[in-house]
């Protein structure tokens, strides 16, 4: 390499370098999203046991739901219920466990302080985290649609392919929007907030209808649908998903849901971008950016 | 200072208390500090001082109770991302990172994190790692660096973004001596490039200071007790000048010695040679003289006692010297060090020992 | 200090004697059962403390209430939903299969946990492994306090179930000679389960947290615990017998609802093909969770000392591996 290592881009004044123009901005906030997502991508691909337990395993857990419908001999579309909402709790899985508690750890390895330290947004690095922690929760949802479909003989009837698509989309965007939310409570709450983590798989697999038309439950599951993008994701897809099976009424129509998944996108991420500059100021004001284990 | 250049540091009755229990703590008591773009300015104080709240404060990671703090004209409250973006960080024991990543990954996700591009990353790391010296660690994984090779990557870490101004808290923090050396020359030579850079670098090693920085403010408890240059804090101190003297024989004893004109006191001292069982015995004096031109007279004087002299070396103080002048206590036997050491003797009649890494004394013969 | 030193009677300890905390030569030599009942003690209240706190409402509601009980709901409903004759039956069943996995959910986990708590979050797990006390005793310790939680919420789902979802459980005819020996078996076992597990954390990165539960969620396809083995094909329903955990649960059924469906047996199973029989006797029960409880302890144990020992060897235990 040529030329002096210690110089790279060289800035005519302090103040020059500090004023950025809307295209730096924009660009280095981009740059942290694939800078953020690389060590996740690194991670998968240099330590493979993932395979097995976040692919192979899971894909026999939901074979077990499976297995309790053939036993009660329902009707087949409810086998493809089940498999829809399995291929569905990677990305919800995804996010309590590699985005939530998150911001939590960061601050417990000692990055967080150094994030705040660099000039780009602290939502791009959770973006970040996002799209790595995707390429694993994608794998795992693929996987199980397919092989399950393949497996346990589910046919799909899709009349409205786009709107499907859409509500696909919508609910990624509403998931991964609640996420940054809790990324930013779990940090507040800190330790505390590992326990709820915990709170947030049973729990929210049975309110949210993994296994069942949500709509069965009820009052509950109204509410369900109201709070919780898996719930409305997942009953909007099954709706599209198999547009001819006697579907139990008692939920919305996709559409509706669609709209539900684009508010809830919308409170999200604004929700969370709030929390976040809320919780910088906090934080900076009880000197509250790092823990040392040391 | 001129209103057009604003000033690289410049803080105003800076002041931060900690709630805690059972007492809040005031880590912080109204600091002042102007420090000038160019400077490589250093903050000495023990434990517990008060340097990490001023850097944390100051790299706008935390705020400030009361009083102002700014970077280069830029408010460190509210002016967060513009500082962010010209200024970066480096603390001793710093762990930061990923461990699965290898050190030039690591890197190249920082370096996405200020906005360098893709391959410009990966080439600025590549080059940051041969200038720290790391280019056989380049892929190595970062859990496996050893203390000295990871403050290497938290260099090259700190650089990535050609900061103007450069926070270094405790960079040598657990280095042994030709790590520490190594990063305090990575440091000089990164500052000497470009005319402005500005370091602010805190420490409690003393000699540390003593050789980096320009100018020192000396901080304990949250306030600055003493700012200027090495050279002037110490020329603070030496009110009177020590020498030792290292003598074939003195008969007399050193009482011959005190009783010479401007001789405030001579004592003897531990002698560096010969430890009793050489050939050749010596004697070694510690001499506190009024002023330098005293010595004359000394040097005659020892050559009509019949005494031959085999070594002279002047004595200068140290900044742990002017540390104790300040606050009436040794610098390691601050309240909150939990070292047992035994108390500082007088200095003029006795002088500390120094550390083999202190260059305390200055050859004359 | 040399042992024949001269010494006082009346000297004051000196710093480095053992009184003082500093070294004792006693301690090198081999631990005593004291040593490894007072390790397995501590790490259990430690456990205790950190996880298991019954006196932290929300961590017991977490623990031993939200998270079986909706595990049970998942399956409740699941029956609801499809309706029909056998439905009632079933959900006795399922209700005893999915309580007992909260023992599972919380042995396995805790085990597994512990390794990855200490090394990730606290940073301590090569202190704790170079301490003089067994690493497997304290990571035992650890794990018991969760089995604790997880027996909690056994119990609490299996109140539900009898009070609020009709399960017709008759105090009376709990056949406790079968009950009590499947029950120690089945904890054992469950302890094993979760050292493989601790095994294979010490190995992977910081991710992997939700490693046990996901071994816990596809041991469900063969245990027999929410549908009859009998559903799936039979070379699957042989590996549910090898699996202690299967017989466990059927034990536990039969024990406490006599008359109930079994999960290995029934009509059109491997099991009933093999035998001729409709369900297997409790002394079978009994002999085949020991069996092979027995191997899968020994697979632990194994397993555990190679994952230590290879961690130990390539530096494994001091890192964080986040990312
Ligand atoms: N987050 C905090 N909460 C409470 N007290 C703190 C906190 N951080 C530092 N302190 C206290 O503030 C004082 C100054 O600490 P610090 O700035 O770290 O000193 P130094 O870096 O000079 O050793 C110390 O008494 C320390 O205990
Ligand atoms: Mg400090």
């Amino acid at each position: 390499m040529s030329g002096n290592p210690y110089v790279h881009r060289p800035t005519a004044s302090p103040q020059a370098a500090a004023e950025w123009t809307q295209r730096q901005i924009l660009m280095t906030n981009l740059r942290t999203v694939a800078g953020r997502a690389y060590p996740r991508v690194r991670g998968l691909a240099r330590e493979k046991s993932w395979l097995f337990f976040e692919i192979l395993l899971p894909f026999l857990t939901t074979s077990a739901f499976v297995f309790v419908y053939r036993a009660l001999q329902a009707p087949p579309e409810y086998v493809g219920f089940v498999v829809l909402g399995g291929a569905m709790t990677a990305f919800w899985l995804n996010v309590i466990w590699m985005m939530a508690s998150q911001l939590w750890w960061e601050k417990s390895q000692g990055n967080l302080e150094l994030y705040f330290a660099a000039p780009m947004d602290i939502v791009a690095v959770l973006l970040g985290m996002a799209v790595g922690g995707m390429v694993m929760s994608s794998s795992r949802a693929a996987v199980v649609l397919v092989v399950a479909t393949v497996v346990y003989g589910v046919t799909f009837a899709v009349d409205q392919w786009l709107l499907l698509l859409a509500v696909f989309f919508l609910t990624l965007t509403a998931l991964y929007g609640l996420g940054m939310v809790l990324a930013s409570l779990f940090l507040m709450w800190g330790r505390e907030a590992y326990h709820l983590t915990q709170f947030l798989q049973e729990p929210v697999y049975f309110v949210s209808g993994l296994n069942f038309p949500v709509g069965r439950l009820g009052m509950l599951g109204a509410l369900a649908i109201a709070l919780l993008p898996l719930a409305v994701g997942l009953d909007a897809m099954r709706q599209l998903a198999f547009a001819d099976a006697a579907y139990p009424v008692g939920t919305p129509p996709p559409e509706v849901e669609a709209l539900i998944l684009v508010v809830m996108t919308v409170v999200f991420l604004s929700l969370a971008r709030w929390m976040l500059r809320t919780l910088e100021r906090l934080a900076r004001r009880e000197g509250r950016l790092t823990i040392r284990w040391q | 200072m001129s209103a057009t250049a604003p000033l690289a540091i410049e803080t105003h009755a800076l002041r931060r208390v900690y709630r805690a229990k059972p007492n809040d703590v005031v880590a912080l008591d109204g600091i002042d500090l102007e420090v000038a773009p160019g400077e490589f300015f250093g903050l000495l104080g023990p434990n517990g001082a008060g340097k990490t709240t001023l850097i944390k404060i100051l790299t706008t990671l935390l705020l400030p109770t009361t009083g102002e703090a700014r970077i280069f004209g830029f408010d460190v409250v509210h002016q967060t991302k513009q500082i962010r973006r010209i200024m970066n960080m480096v603390a001793g024991g710093e762990q930061s990172g990923y461990g699965i990543l290898e050190v030039r990954e690591q890197l190249w996700m920082f370096s996405q994190f200020y906005g360098l591009g893709s391959r410009d990353g990966w080439r600025r790391v590549d080059e940051l790692i041969d200038a720290v010296g790391l280019d056989e660690q380049r892929r190595q994984k970062v859990s496996t660096l050893s203390t000295g090779q990871r403050q290497k990557m938290n260099f090259a870490r700190g650089l990535l973004n050609d900061p103007w101004i450069f926070f270094l808290d405790e960079p040598t923090l657990g280095l042994d001596v030709s790590a520490a050396r190594a990063v305090r020359e990575l440091i000089l030579s990164w500052k000497a490039a470009v005319p402005g850079r500005t370091v602010l670098l805190t420490s409690h090693y003393m000699a540390e200071v003593d050789e980096l920085c320009e100018r020192i403010a000396i901080v304990d408890h949250g306030r600055v007790l003493a700012i200027g240059s090495p050279a002037e804090l110490k020329h603070r101190v030496q009110r009177e000048s020590i020498f030792r003297l290292e003598l074939d024989r003195l008969d007399g004893g050193t009482a011959s010695l005190a009783r010479l004109p401007g001789v405030v006191a001579a004592s003897a001292a531990a002698s560096d040679e010969g430890n009793g069982q050489g050939d050749r015995q010596s004697v070694s004096v510690n001499l506190v003289l009024e002023d330098d031109a005293a010595l004359g007279g000394v040097v005659g004087a020892l050559g009509g006692l019949g005494a031959q002299i085999l070594a002279l070396r002047k004595s200068e103080p140290t900044l742990e010297d002017v540390f104790v002048e300040l606050v009436g206590r040794g610098f390691d036997d601050a309240p909150d060090a939990s070292r047992d050491e035994t108390p500082p003797q007088g200095r003029a009649a006795n002088p500390q020992p120094r550390r083999e890494d202190e260059p305390a004394e200055e050859e004359l013969v | 200090m040399t042992a024949d030193a001269p010494v006082a009677p009346t000297a004051p300890p000196a710093l480095g004697s053992p009184e003082w905390g500093g070294f004792d030569p006693a301690r090198t030599r081999g631990r005593g059962l004291r040593d490894l009942r007072r390790s397995f003690m501590t790490a259990a209240r430690l456990g205790w403390q950190t996880e298991a706190n019954w006196t932290d409402p929300i961590l017991f509601f977490i623990y031993s209430v939200a998270k079986p009980l909706s595990t049970t709901l998942i399956f409740v409903v699941m029956i609801e939903v499809i309706g029909g004759a056998s439905t009632r039956e079933f959900r006795g069943f399922v209700v005893v299969g999915t309580a007992l996995w909260a023992f599972v959910i919380a042995g396995i986990a805790g085990l597994a946990w512990a390794v990855l708590d200490d090394r990730e979050r606290y940073r301590m797990l090569k202190y704790v492994v170079v301490s003089p006390s067994d690493f497997l005793t304290v990571l035992l310790g650890r794990g018991v306090a969760r089995i604790a939680v997880g027996g909690m919420g056994a119990a609490i789902t299996l109140s539900v179930g009898v009070l609020a979802l009709g399960v017709p459980l008759d105090a009376g005819r709990i056949d406790w000679p079968l009950l009590l020996p499947v029950m120690l078996g089945g904890l054992v076992t469950i302890v094993a389960v979760g050292i493989l597990l601790a095994a294979v954390c010490i190995q992977t990165r910081q991710e992997s947290w939700s490693y046990p539960e996901a071994a816990a969620g596809a041991l469900f396809l063969v245990t027999g615990a929410v549908f009859p083995l009998s559903v799936l094909p039979a070379p699957v329903q042989v590996v549910g017998w090898l699996t202690p955990l299967t017989w466990w649960i059927e034990g536990v059924r039969l024990a406490v609802f006599p008359a109930g469906p079994s999960g290995i047996g029934g009509t059109g199973s491997a099991f009933a093909a093999f035998t001729g029989r409709v369900r297997p006797e409790p002394h079978e029960i009994v002999v085949a969770l020991l069996g092979t409880g027995v191997l899968v302890t020994l697979a632990a144990i194994v397993g555990f000392r190679v994952s230590l020992h290879r961690a130990k060897d390539r530096g494994l235990l001091d890192q964080t591996t986040g990312s």
